[in-house]
């Protein structure tokens, strides 16, 4: 369903996420223009108030951040493949069951 | 671009939820008997979409950005499957990761996996037919895809988080901040998008037959 080649990209951006999401982000201060807009309407973010995932924005309980973002990737692509898997074989079988 | 918790009101999550509720309803109707072949390249661009945003890159200035994929999504799947692509990464990443507001996977579905992948689309067609050398206007049409659909997405989203009762002159804070934000930073995602598309075009063109664009 996947070839060596895309899952190797995707490989390849998951191991070097951390780099930009976590590492430079703290060094230059992730902040989106969503962010600034929020700021200056004083909107608040309830996020943390509200969550119900260990793995909320990406981290992973008990695991240094840039770990945490690495596994999140990978569980993040793994539900991906899962869930197209499923309905991959799904509608394959309905399509050879037409025929 | 994703949205929290915490920053809709009541009004706009439920009209947000209702667009992207039936707008899903319908994609799953016209993409109804798709190829096996579809359904496995539309999943592993959804899997490439979440990766790529986990890439955020902080700008030197105070901002940060990530890839969007909407508008390359649109390109290479069409309206309908390109959103059931984006829809599938903007739920996985709500859900498990908390990423984007629970309240705002409306919003959130609206501005990046609707207005994203539609706006992406139809400037890639609209610009395929205006230029006439092929490899031109692949590369021009993806790119202004890109960065347009970020731009219209981000507005959007300034609209979404700026009408409020709570403010209701908020609309003309969000939308300059967000439409001149992401006018700046959309450029880059319009390469990326141009790049993509560009690279599959050459070296799998069989993926863009469907959109009707593909020529030698």
């Amino acid at each position: 369903m996947i070839s060596a080649k895309s899952l190797i990209v995707i490989i390849v951006l998951i191991l070097i996420s951390p780099v930009f999401g976590i590492i430079l982000a703290d060094m230059v201060g992730y902040h989106e223009p969503l962010d600034v807009a929020a700021e200056l309407l004083g909107l608040k973010d309830i996020s943390e108030e509200i969550n119900w995932t260990p793995f909320f924005d990406y981290t992973v309980p008990g695991l240094p951040d840039v770990v945490g973002y690495i596994i999140s990737g990978f569980i993040g692509v793994g539900i991906i493949l899962g869930i197209g898997y499923v309905t991959y074989k799904v509608v394959g079988g309905m399509k050879r069951k037409e025929a | 671009m994703h949205i929290p918790d915490g920053f809709l009101d009541t009004v706009t999550i439920v009209v947000t939820y209702a667009i992207f509720i039936m707008y899903l309803a319908y994609s799953l109707l016209k993409t109804k008997g798709i190829s096996a072949d579809k359904i496995s390249l539309a999943t592993v661009l959804a899997a490439g979409i979440f990766a790529a945003q986990m890439l955020n890159w902080p700008l030197p200035g105070g901002t940060s950005l990530h890839f969007v994929g909407g508008a390359l999504a649109g390109i290479l799947l069409g309206p309908w499957l390109g959103f059931l692509t984006m829809f599938l990464v903007l739920f996985i990443q709500c859900i498990i990761f908390h990423d984007g507001g629970i309240t705002a996977l409306g919003a959130n579905v609206f501005n990046m996996g609707i207005i994203g992948v539609l706006v992406g689309y139809y400037i890639f067609i609209m610009t395929n037919k205006l230029v006439r050398e092929a490899r031109k206007a692949r590369i021009l049409g993806a790119f202004l895809g890109g960065w347009i659909s970020v731009v219209i997405a981000g507005i959007a989203c300034g609209l979404e988080i700026g009408f409020s009762p709570a403010c209701p002159y908020g609309v003309c804070v969000t939308v300059p901040v967000m439409g001149s934000w992401h006018a700046v930073l959309g450029v880059i995602e319009g390469i990326i998008t141009a790049l993509v598309v560009d690279y599959i075009a050459l070296k799998a063109p069989y993926i863009m037959q469907d959109v009707g664009v593909v020529r030698k």
